[in-house]
């Protein structure tokens, strides 16, 4: 309400953003708001439209429990509180056959013509927040839900408890709308499991069971509530004390998920069938009614907003935040940040949380008006630059722009490039110079390395925030790991061009090893997989000029992963010591051979 | 096109070979089954010419 009253503030209802372009300080957003077919502006919901309408449907937001107008506000606290029209359930359309809203609204605010609007507004920062979907629990064939009327899901459940509920806030079951006098509560259901659901907690669940047993105990005595349950969730401040007070108020909690419900079809109660596993015993339990935990899913139409915003998800789906820990309100695009359960399940509690930091956050750069940019970022020689595109494909947040067609040559938005180096290192014509690590910067490194003593020496990649703080970490835990690792550290695996991989193995390196953070873990969203492509065509390459491509490994080392950074280096040096002189010499001869070859082309078409 | 395992792999650590998914330029997370290593090389047939 206060949002919707609030000057600074446009809210913007059934509308969907269609197009996203532009970066940090200068996004250009694209939205369709759809034709509501009542004018907002006049609206006074009086009511008169609902009463004339004759066409029934189920109501969503009562999850069905209860039926809607085809003219309707959507939910009781709905803001802007003005009606719209389900054209597709409306008779009034194309030709008018009913209109029986329009004659009796006096505002004249209804409009069958009105037509979906395009909007274009420009904005400095973006906060996503696409809200959850609650995941079907239909798969559980062994719960009866849809088969059994008195099993509900918890959001249904929290519906028919609510106070604008279908009931009112009586509470009654589905079969014969009498106050159940048992209610069994089954937790889990579709959460921490690697068979049926997701493999993640919901986080809310636990609690929610409680405050609903709760909420039951004080609507009437004569309720009981029995609560199935793996473990209880009891985390967050003064959760343990709600546990408690629902235990005292006659909560049952019985340690055990049932295999299996049956129905008694003569009272229509539930019989959940149950090993204890605080007893070890089998135990059967009759209630009136059952109420499924429901776990929570991402939003099924997060995966348009995640590709408009160029951001990534996390294996369970939810968008994936900057740093787990460091920064966890910032999306790794630039400018845009992350609220409610847009980056993993939430209670309301922390979703106010990331809320107001990520409102925060976004007030701090439109309050400054201006931004810092990274100091490694890329510029594009243009004079050197062919169009090809590539360095524009291989960009995760889409800070290069190139025009293949019209030959116009690529340009860096610097508020936008995070300096992970792909491009660099894709760029076939050396056209991208990565600042602070150029080619030439990079390169001398390997040269140096590899001055001497070439044999005992293993070439290491590794990228800044994994591989390289491994490292680190290895050290500073006095993990023993062979001296003959010499570690070149660039800002992603991303960056590690081709180039930089021949010539170790030219200048006579046993080994090189490209390393970088784990597959989903990229600090640079993907641009790990661009490492791993290219050391799937260097693997090729090798082979095909005769080198041993087992010679190139690839590693995904975390930053706690000391041990395993150290693991993976006594690997490579027992890699390392079994490739011989001839084969270094024999590896130098025929790259020297390849690279002369590669200079005389180059040559031949500069003359040109 | 149907989801296939029938790509042969190798592990470029321990010498293993085993089957996967591959499609071309794509990544995709491989591990080796037998040492665990990231290290996976997909050996594609090539494509005999048609016709
Ligand atoms: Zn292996």
């Amino acid at each position: 309400m206060d949002v919707g009253r609030h000057p600074n503030i446009t809210l913007l209802t059934y509308s969907e953003v269609e197009d996203v372009s532009g970066y940090i300080g200068n996004f250009k957003v694209k939205m369709r708001r759809k034709a509501k077919y009542v004018d907002e502006s006049t609206c006074n919901a009086c009511e008169e439209c609902v009463k004339v309408c004759p066409v029934v449907v189920p109501d969503e937001f009562q999850m069905g429990f209860a039926s809607r107008r085809a003219i309707y506000i959507p939910f009781p606290q709905a803001v802007p509180s003005s009606y719209l029209i389900d054209m597709e359930a409306c008779l009034g359309n194309f030709p008018i056959a009913c209109g029986k809203c329009m004659d009796v609204c006096d505002q004249n605010s209804i409009n069958y013509d009105m037509k979906d609007e395009i909007i274009e507004v420009e904005v400095g920062t973006i906060i996503v927040s696409p809200g959850i979907d609650m995941y079907d629990p239909t798969e559980h064939d062994e719960y009866g839900y849809t088969k059994f009327e008195n099993v509900l899901t918890s959001m249904e459940f929290e519906r028919l408890m609510g106070p604008t509920g279908p009931t009112a806030g009586e509470i009654i079951r589905p079969s014969d709308r009498k106050m159940p006098r048992t209610v069994g509560f089954i937790q889990c259901v579709g959460s921490r499991s690697r068979k049926k659901g997701n493999p993640y907690c919901s986080n809310i669940c636990c609690m929610n069971t409680v405050k609903e047993t709760l909420l039951l105990s004080e609507y009437s005595s004569d309720i009981k509530s029995k609560v199935f349950y793996m473990d209880m969730r009891t985390f967050g401040k003064g959760f343990e004390d709600f546990l408690k007070r629902s235990k005292e108020h006659g909560a049952i909690y019985i340690r055990g998920i049932p295999g299996e419900i049956e129905e008694d079809p003569r009272t229509k109660n539930l019989i959940l069938t149950i090993e204890d596993t605080m007893t070890g015993k089998i135990e059967q339990h009759e209630v009136e009614m059952v109420v499924l935990a429901t776990g929570i899913t991402p939003r099924v139409d997060s995966e348009g907003i995640r590709k408009l915003l160029t951001l990534t998800t996390t294996s369970d789906g939810f968008l994936m935040e900057q740093h787990p820990k460091l920064k966890p309100v910032e999306a790794p695009t630039a400018g845009v940040f992350l609220s409610g359960c847009a980056e993993s399940p939430k209670d309301v509690r922390e979703s106010v949380q990331q809320a107001g930091a990520a409102a925060a956050k976004a007030q701090i750069l439109m309050g400054q008006g201006k931004v810092k940019v990274e100091a490694i970022t890329a510029s594009v020689d243009s004079e050197h630059c062919t169009c090809c595109g590539i360095c524009a494909k291989v960009c995760p947040y889409s800070a290069i722009t190139v025009d293949v067609k019209n030959k116009i040559p690529a340009t860096v938005t610097e508020a936008a490039c995070h300096g992970c180096g792909t491009c660099s290192a894709e760029c076939p014509f050396d056209a991208i110079t990565m600042k602070h690590f150029t080619d030439k910067q990079l390169l001398s490194m390997v040269d140096n390395y590899l001055e001497e003593k070439q044999k005992e020496k293993i070439i290491v990649f590794a990228c800044n925030w994994c591989s390289y703080a491994g490292a680190d970490f290895a050290g500073i835990s006095r993990l023993q790991y062979p001296d003959t690792c010499r570690i070149i550290r660039t800002m992603c695996s991303g960056r590690v061009d081709e180039k930089f991989v021949l010539r170790a193995f030219e200048l006579g390196a046993p080994i090189v090893l490209v390393s970088g953070c784990h597959y989903a873990d990229c600090t640079y969203i993907n641009a790990n997989r661009w490492a791993q492509l290219r050391v799937e065509k260097l693997w090729n390459k090798l082979e095909r000029l005769g080198i041993r491509p087992e010679r190139l490994q690839l590693e995904w080392i975390a930053a706690s992963e000391a041990v395993k950074f150290a693991k993976v280096m006594k690997e490579m040096e027992e890699m390392r010591k079994k490739v011989t002189i001839e084969e270094i010499k024999e590896t130098e001869k025929i790259l020297k051979q390849e690279r002369e070859k590669k200079e005389a082309r180059e040559k031949k078409k500069k003359k040109k | 096109m149907a989801e296939d395992n029938n790509t042969k792999m190798k592990c470029m650590r321990c010498g293993h070979e085993f089957f996967g998914h591959y499609e071309k330029g794509v990544a995709e997370e491989r591990s080796c089954p037998k040492c665990g290593s990231f290290s996976v090389r997909p050996l594609p047939e090539k494509k005999k010419p048609t016709g």
